[in-house]
Protein backbone atom coordinates (compact mmCIF):
# COMPACT_ATOMS: atom_id res chain seq x y z
CA UNK A 1 0.00 0.00 0.00
CA UNK A 2 2.81 2.53 0.87
CA UNK A 3 3.95 1.80 -2.60
CA UNK A 4 1.01 2.91 -4.07
CA UNK A 5 0.70 5.87 -1.49
CA UNK A 6 4.11 6.87 -2.98
CA UNK A 7 3.49 6.71 -6.24
CA UNK A 8 0.46 8.60 -5.96
CA UNK A 9 2.40 12.28 -4.13
CA UNK A 10 5.07 11.60 -7.27
CA UNK A 11 2.11 11.64 -9.96
CA UNK A 12 0.88 14.79 -8.18
CA UNK A 13 4.50 16.40 -8.54
CA UNK A 14 4.81 15.48 -12.10
CA UNK A 15 1.44 16.28 -13.03
CA UNK A 16 2.07 19.88 -11.09
CA UNK A 17 4.86 20.44 -13.16
CA UNK A 18 3.46 19.55 -16.73
CA UNK A 19 2.26 23.20 -18.69
CA UNK A 20 -1.32 21.76 -19.18
CA UNK A 21 -1.66 24.98 -21.64
CA UNK A 22 1.28 24.11 -23.94
CA UNK A 23 0.12 20.75 -24.15
CA UNK A 24 -3.16 21.42 -25.20
CA UNK A 25 -2.38 23.68 -27.51
CA UNK A 26 -0.17 20.87 -29.18
CA UNK A 27 -2.85 18.42 -29.55
CA UNK A 28 -5.00 21.18 -30.96
CA UNK A 29 -3.28 22.45 -33.07
CA UNK A 30 -2.89 18.55 -35.04
CA UNK A 31 -6.92 18.35 -34.97
CA UNK A 32 -6.71 21.86 -36.61
CA UNK A 33 -4.41 20.81 -39.42
CA UNK A 34 -6.38 16.94 -39.38
CA UNK A 35 -9.45 19.56 -40.39
CA UNK A 36 -7.42 21.03 -42.81
CA UNK A 37 -6.57 17.66 -44.82
CA UNK A 38 -10.45 17.19 -44.24
CA UNK A 39 -11.41 20.13 -46.59
CA UNK A 40 -9.99 20.12 -49.62
CA UNK A 41 -10.98 16.50 -50.29
CA UNK A 42 -14.72 17.07 -49.53
CA UNK A 43 -14.88 19.57 -52.35
CA UNK A 44 -13.35 18.10 -54.61
CA UNK A 45 -15.24 14.21 -53.82
CA UNK A 46 -18.79 15.58 -54.10
CA UNK A 47 -18.13 17.02 -57.73
CA UNK A 48 -16.52 13.58 -59.11
CA UNK A 49 -19.45 11.83 -57.82
CA UNK A 50 -21.53 14.40 -59.24
CA UNK A 51 -20.47 14.02 -62.75
CA UNK A 52 -19.91 10.30 -62.43
CA UNK A 53 -23.81 9.86 -61.74
CA UNK A 54 -24.47 12.27 -64.63
CA UNK A 55 -22.49 10.58 -66.99
CA UNK A 56 -23.90 7.11 -65.90
CA UNK A 57 -27.37 8.90 -66.63
CA UNK A 58 -26.60 10.19 -69.71
CA UNK A 59 -25.78 6.75 -71.46
CA UNK A 60 -28.71 5.06 -69.61
CA UNK A 61 -31.19 7.99 -71.18
CA UNK A 62 -29.06 8.68 -74.31
CA UNK A 63 -29.07 12.21 -73.42
CA UNK A 64 -25.20 13.17 -73.72
CA UNK A 65 -24.53 16.38 -73.18
CA UNK A 66 -27.08 17.73 -70.76
CA UNK A 67 -27.46 15.46 -67.57
CA UNK A 68 -23.74 15.34 -67.47
CA UNK A 69 -23.43 19.09 -66.80
CA UNK A 70 -26.78 19.19 -64.75
CA UNK A 71 -24.80 16.80 -62.31
CA UNK A 72 -21.61 18.59 -62.16
CA UNK A 73 -22.96 21.92 -61.12
CA UNK A 74 -25.07 19.45 -59.01
CA UNK A 75 -22.31 17.66 -57.48
CA UNK A 76 -20.17 21.52 -57.05
CA UNK A 77 -23.02 22.60 -55.16
CA UNK A 78 -22.79 19.74 -52.49
CA UNK A 79 -19.07 19.93 -52.55
CA UNK A 80 -19.79 23.52 -50.73
CA UNK A 81 -22.20 22.23 -48.77
CA UNK A 82 -20.27 19.78 -47.48
CA UNK A 83 -17.61 22.01 -46.74
CA UNK A 84 -19.79 23.96 -44.90
CA UNK A 85 -21.80 21.16 -43.09
CA UNK A 86 -17.58 20.60 -41.90
CA UNK A 87 -17.59 24.11 -40.67
CA UNK A 88 -20.28 24.43 -39.01
CA UNK A 89 -19.27 20.96 -36.93
CA UNK A 90 -15.53 22.36 -36.20
CA UNK A 91 -17.30 25.17 -34.56
CA UNK A 92 -19.65 23.17 -32.68
CA UNK A 93 -16.40 22.30 -30.62
CA UNK B 1 15.03 1.97 -62.63
CA UNK B 2 15.43 2.45 -58.72
CA UNK B 3 15.25 6.21 -59.18
CA UNK B 4 12.01 6.16 -60.85
CA UNK B 5 10.06 7.92 -57.99
CA UNK B 6 6.85 5.83 -59.12
CA UNK B 7 8.72 2.37 -58.96
CA UNK B 8 8.03 2.10 -55.18
CA UNK B 9 4.55 1.67 -55.68
CA UNK B 10 4.77 -1.37 -57.93
CA UNK B 11 2.96 -4.29 -56.64
CA UNK B 12 4.44 -7.56 -57.95
CA UNK B 13 3.73 -11.34 -56.71
CA UNK B 14 5.59 -13.03 -54.35
CA UNK B 15 5.18 -16.56 -54.46
CA UNK B 16 3.65 -18.82 -56.46
CA UNK B 17 0.66 -17.90 -58.70
CA UNK B 18 -2.79 -18.49 -56.83
CA UNK B 19 -6.17 -18.53 -59.39
CA UNK B 20 -9.25 -19.13 -57.93
CA UNK B 21 -11.97 -19.47 -60.19
CA UNK B 22 -10.53 -16.51 -62.53
CA UNK B 23 -9.45 -14.35 -59.86
CA UNK B 24 -6.04 -13.62 -58.95
CA UNK B 25 -4.89 -14.36 -55.53
CA UNK B 26 -1.58 -14.90 -55.60
CA UNK B 27 0.59 -13.42 -52.38
CA UNK B 28 1.99 -9.89 -53.35
CA UNK B 29 4.70 -7.25 -51.53
CA UNK B 30 1.06 -5.58 -50.57
CA UNK B 31 -0.37 -8.64 -48.83
CA UNK B 32 3.29 -9.49 -47.36
CA UNK B 33 3.11 -5.52 -45.77
CA UNK B 34 -0.41 -6.15 -44.27
CA UNK B 35 0.56 -9.16 -42.76
CA UNK B 36 3.71 -7.64 -41.46
CA UNK B 37 1.72 -4.80 -39.90
CA UNK B 38 -0.97 -7.28 -38.46
CA UNK B 39 1.60 -8.79 -36.82
CA UNK B 40 3.25 -5.81 -34.91
CA UNK B 41 0.06 -4.97 -33.80
CA UNK B 42 -0.52 -8.70 -32.54
CA UNK B 43 3.19 -8.28 -30.62
CA UNK B 44 2.91 -4.99 -29.43
CA UNK B 45 -0.82 -5.53 -27.80
CA UNK B 46 0.04 -8.88 -26.54
CA UNK B 47 3.45 -8.13 -24.95
CA UNK B 48 2.19 -4.62 -23.45
CA UNK B 49 -0.96 -6.49 -21.53
CA UNK B 50 0.61 -9.24 -20.60
CA UNK B 51 1.35 -8.20 -16.91
CA UNK B 52 -1.26 -6.41 -16.22
CA UNK B 53 0.11 -3.57 -13.20
CA UNK B 54 -1.93 -0.93 -11.22
CA UNK B 55 0.98 1.51 -12.14
CA UNK B 56 1.89 0.20 -16.07
CA UNK B 57 5.05 -0.53 -17.09
CA UNK B 58 6.13 1.85 -20.12
CA UNK B 59 4.89 -0.67 -23.06
CA UNK B 60 1.59 -0.86 -20.96
CA UNK B 61 1.32 2.66 -20.79
CA UNK B 62 1.24 2.91 -24.46
CA UNK B 63 -1.49 0.32 -24.87
CA UNK B 64 -3.03 2.40 -22.62
CA UNK B 65 -2.94 5.37 -24.03
CA UNK B 66 -3.94 4.22 -27.40
CA UNK B 67 -7.15 2.46 -25.66
CA UNK B 68 -8.04 6.02 -24.02
CA UNK B 69 -7.25 7.81 -27.02
CA UNK B 70 -9.35 5.91 -28.99
CA UNK B 71 -12.18 5.50 -26.53
CA UNK B 72 -12.29 9.17 -25.99
CA UNK B 73 -12.54 10.25 -29.68
CA UNK B 74 -15.72 8.17 -29.75
CA UNK B 75 -16.90 9.11 -27.14
CA UNK B 76 -16.58 12.61 -28.06
CA UNK B 77 -17.89 12.70 -31.64
CA UNK B 78 -20.57 9.53 -31.75
CA UNK B 79 -21.52 9.43 -27.79
CA UNK B 80 -22.05 6.74 -25.67
CA UNK B 81 -24.58 5.03 -28.06
CA UNK B 82 -21.10 4.06 -30.36
CA UNK B 83 -19.59 2.34 -27.28
CA UNK B 84 -20.09 -1.27 -28.87
CA UNK B 85 -18.17 -0.36 -32.17
CA UNK B 86 -14.76 0.17 -30.08
CA UNK B 87 -12.87 -3.01 -31.32
CA UNK B 88 -14.10 -1.93 -35.31
CA UNK B 89 -12.76 1.60 -34.72
CA UNK B 90 -9.81 0.91 -32.55
CA UNK B 91 -8.50 -2.13 -35.33
CA UNK B 92 -9.38 0.31 -37.98
CA UNK B 93 -7.69 3.22 -36.62
CA UNK B 94 -4.30 0.55 -35.55
CA UNK B 95 -4.09 -1.03 -38.48
CA UNK B 96 -3.88 2.20 -40.94
CA UNK B 97 -1.40 3.47 -38.72
CA UNK B 98 1.02 0.83 -38.48
CA UNK B 99 0.35 0.43 -42.72
CA UNK B 100 1.73 4.22 -42.50
CA UNK B 101 4.69 4.08 -40.57
CA UNK B 102 5.68 0.19 -41.57
CA UNK B 103 6.00 2.29 -44.93
CA UNK B 104 7.97 5.11 -43.32
CA UNK B 105 10.44 2.46 -43.24
CA UNK B 106 13.42 2.62 -45.98
CA UNK B 107 12.80 -0.22 -48.62
CA UNK B 108 9.65 -1.29 -47.22
CA UNK B 109 5.93 -1.00 -49.09
CA UNK B 110 3.03 1.63 -48.36
CA UNK B 111 0.28 -0.30 -48.18
CA UNK B 112 -2.48 2.88 -48.21
CA UNK B 113 -0.58 4.37 -50.91
CA UNK B 114 -3.09 2.36 -53.23
CA UNK B 115 -6.63 3.35 -53.62
CA UNK B 116 -7.74 -0.05 -54.11
CA UNK B 117 -6.81 -0.75 -50.58
CA UNK B 118 -8.42 2.67 -48.81
CA UNK B 119 -11.53 2.48 -51.19
CA UNK B 120 -11.90 -1.01 -50.11
CA UNK B 121 -11.91 0.37 -46.52
CA UNK B 122 -14.14 3.67 -47.28
CA UNK B 123 -16.55 1.13 -49.10
CA UNK B 124 -16.78 -1.63 -46.27
CA UNK B 125 -17.66 1.33 -43.84
CA UNK B 126 -20.14 2.79 -46.33
CA UNK B 127 -22.03 0.06 -46.24
CA UNK B 128 -21.99 -1.24 -42.54
CA UNK B 129 -23.13 2.38 -41.82
CA UNK B 130 -25.97 1.85 -43.66
CA UNK B 131 -27.00 -1.32 -43.29
CA UNK B 132 -26.71 0.08 -39.35
CA UNK B 133 -28.55 3.27 -39.92
CA UNK B 134 -31.52 1.02 -41.63
CA UNK B 135 -31.40 -1.67 -39.16
CA UNK B 136 -31.90 0.97 -36.69
CA UNK B 137 -34.19 3.56 -37.72
CA UNK B 138 -36.05 1.44 -40.87
CA UNK B 139 -36.74 3.64 -43.60
CA UNK B 140 -36.83 7.16 -41.86
CA UNK B 141 -33.31 6.62 -42.61
CA UNK B 142 -33.59 8.24 -45.79
CA UNK B 143 -34.71 11.42 -43.96
CA UNK B 144 -31.00 12.63 -43.92
CA UNK B 145 -31.80 12.97 -47.65
CA UNK B 146 -34.36 15.78 -46.66
CA UNK B 147 -33.33 18.15 -44.36
CA UNK B 148 -36.19 19.95 -42.08
CA UNK B 149 -37.24 23.42 -42.75
CA UNK B 150 -37.03 23.58 -46.63
CA UNK B 151 -39.62 25.02 -48.87
CA UNK B 152 -41.07 22.18 -50.59
CA UNK B 153 -40.40 24.06 -54.30
CA UNK B 154 -36.74 23.42 -53.23
CA UNK B 155 -37.11 19.86 -51.86
CA UNK B 156 -36.05 17.92 -55.09
CA UNK B 157 -32.99 19.71 -55.46
CA UNK B 158 -32.08 20.08 -52.10
CA UNK B 159 -32.43 16.30 -52.03
CA UNK B 160 -30.53 15.66 -55.42
CA UNK B 161 -27.36 17.59 -53.46
CA UNK B 162 -27.78 15.15 -50.35
CA UNK B 163 -27.63 11.98 -51.78
CA UNK B 164 -24.62 13.21 -53.99
CA UNK B 165 -23.15 14.96 -51.11
CA UNK B 166 -23.51 11.32 -49.17
CA UNK B 167 -22.38 9.53 -51.50
CA UNK B 168 -18.86 11.35 -51.76
CA UNK B 169 -18.41 10.19 -48.83
CA UNK B 170 -16.37 7.44 -49.29
CA UNK B 171 -14.74 8.87 -51.65
CA UNK B 172 -13.37 11.62 -50.45
CA UNK B 173 -12.36 9.66 -47.18
CA UNK B 174 -10.29 6.51 -49.62
CA UNK B 175 -9.07 9.61 -51.99
CA UNK B 176 -7.78 11.60 -49.06
CA UNK B 177 -5.55 8.76 -47.21
CA UNK B 178 -4.27 7.16 -50.39
CA UNK B 179 -3.55 10.51 -51.90
CA UNK B 180 -1.38 11.84 -49.19
CA UNK B 181 0.62 8.65 -48.69
CA UNK B 182 1.61 8.64 -52.55
CA UNK B 183 1.99 12.12 -52.97
CA UNK B 184 4.45 12.18 -49.33
CA UNK B 185 6.67 8.96 -50.59
CA UNK B 186 7.03 10.35 -54.45
CA UNK B 187 7.77 13.66 -52.81
CA UNK B 188 10.41 11.48 -50.76
CA UNK B 189 11.53 9.64 -53.69
CA UNK B 190 12.29 12.59 -55.52
CA UNK B 191 14.07 14.86 -53.30
CA UNK B 192 15.93 11.62 -51.91
CA UNK B 193 16.85 11.17 -55.92
CA UNK B 194 17.88 15.19 -56.08
CA UNK B 195 20.80 13.92 -53.70
CA UNK B 196 22.29 11.69 -55.75
CA UNK B 197 22.42 13.52 -58.85
CA UNK B 198 23.70 16.88 -56.97
CA UNK B 199 26.41 14.69 -55.75
CA UNK B 200 29.05 15.70 -53.30
CA UNK B 201 28.45 19.33 -53.66
CA UNK B 202 24.78 20.19 -54.46
CA UNK B 203 23.48 17.46 -52.70
CA UNK B 204 22.99 18.86 -49.26
CA UNK B 205 20.80 21.14 -49.14
CA UNK B 206 17.89 18.23 -50.88
CA UNK B 207 19.21 16.29 -48.11
CA UNK B 208 17.94 18.56 -45.40
CA UNK B 209 14.75 18.92 -47.38
CA UNK B 210 14.64 14.84 -47.13
CA UNK B 211 15.40 14.89 -43.17
CA UNK B 212 12.59 17.65 -43.01
CA UNK B 213 10.21 15.87 -45.02
CA UNK B 214 10.56 12.62 -43.18
CA UNK B 215 9.20 14.18 -40.14
CA UNK B 216 6.50 15.66 -41.50
CA UNK B 217 5.71 12.06 -43.20
CA UNK B 218 5.52 10.72 -39.97
CA UNK B 219 2.83 13.36 -39.05
CA UNK B 220 1.26 12.74 -41.63
CA UNK B 221 0.94 9.38 -41.32
CA UNK B 222 -0.19 9.52 -37.34
CA UNK B 223 -3.09 12.17 -38.78
CA UNK B 224 -4.51 10.45 -41.47
CA UNK B 225 -5.12 7.20 -39.73
CA UNK B 226 -6.31 9.90 -37.03
CA UNK B 227 -9.07 11.76 -39.80
CA UNK B 228 -10.02 8.17 -40.77
CA UNK B 229 -10.88 6.83 -37.81
CA UNK B 230 -12.86 10.13 -36.60
CA UNK B 231 -14.65 10.68 -39.76
CA UNK B 232 -15.54 7.17 -39.67
CA UNK B 233 -16.87 8.07 -36.19
CA UNK B 234 -18.81 11.30 -37.71
CA UNK B 235 -20.80 8.70 -39.98
CA UNK B 236 -21.22 6.04 -37.14
CA UNK B 237 -22.88 8.79 -35.19
CA UNK B 238 -24.66 9.99 -38.43
CA UNK B 239 -26.24 6.85 -38.51
CA UNK B 240 -27.42 5.68 -34.76
CA UNK B 241 -28.55 9.69 -34.33
CA UNK B 242 -30.29 10.57 -36.38
CA UNK B 243 -30.93 14.35 -36.20
CA UNK B 244 -31.79 16.03 -39.48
Amino acid sequence: MTDLEDFKTRLKIAKSKLDKNNLKKTSERSIFLGNAFKLGTELVAAVVVGTIIGFILDSWFDTKPILILIFFLFGAIAGIVNVIKAAKRMQKK
Amino acid sequence: MATNPMHQFHVYRIGPEINVVGVDLSFTNASLFMLISAILILILLLFSTKEKKLIPSKIQLISEMLYNFIAKMISDTAGKKAKPYFPFIFSLFIFILFCNMVGMLPYSFTVTSHIIVTLTFAIFIFIGVNILGFVIHGFKYLKIFVPSGVPVILLPMITIIEIISYLSRPLSLSVRLFANMMAGHTMLKVFGGFVISLGLIGGWLPLGFSVALTGLEILIAFLQAYVFAILTCIYLNDALNLHH
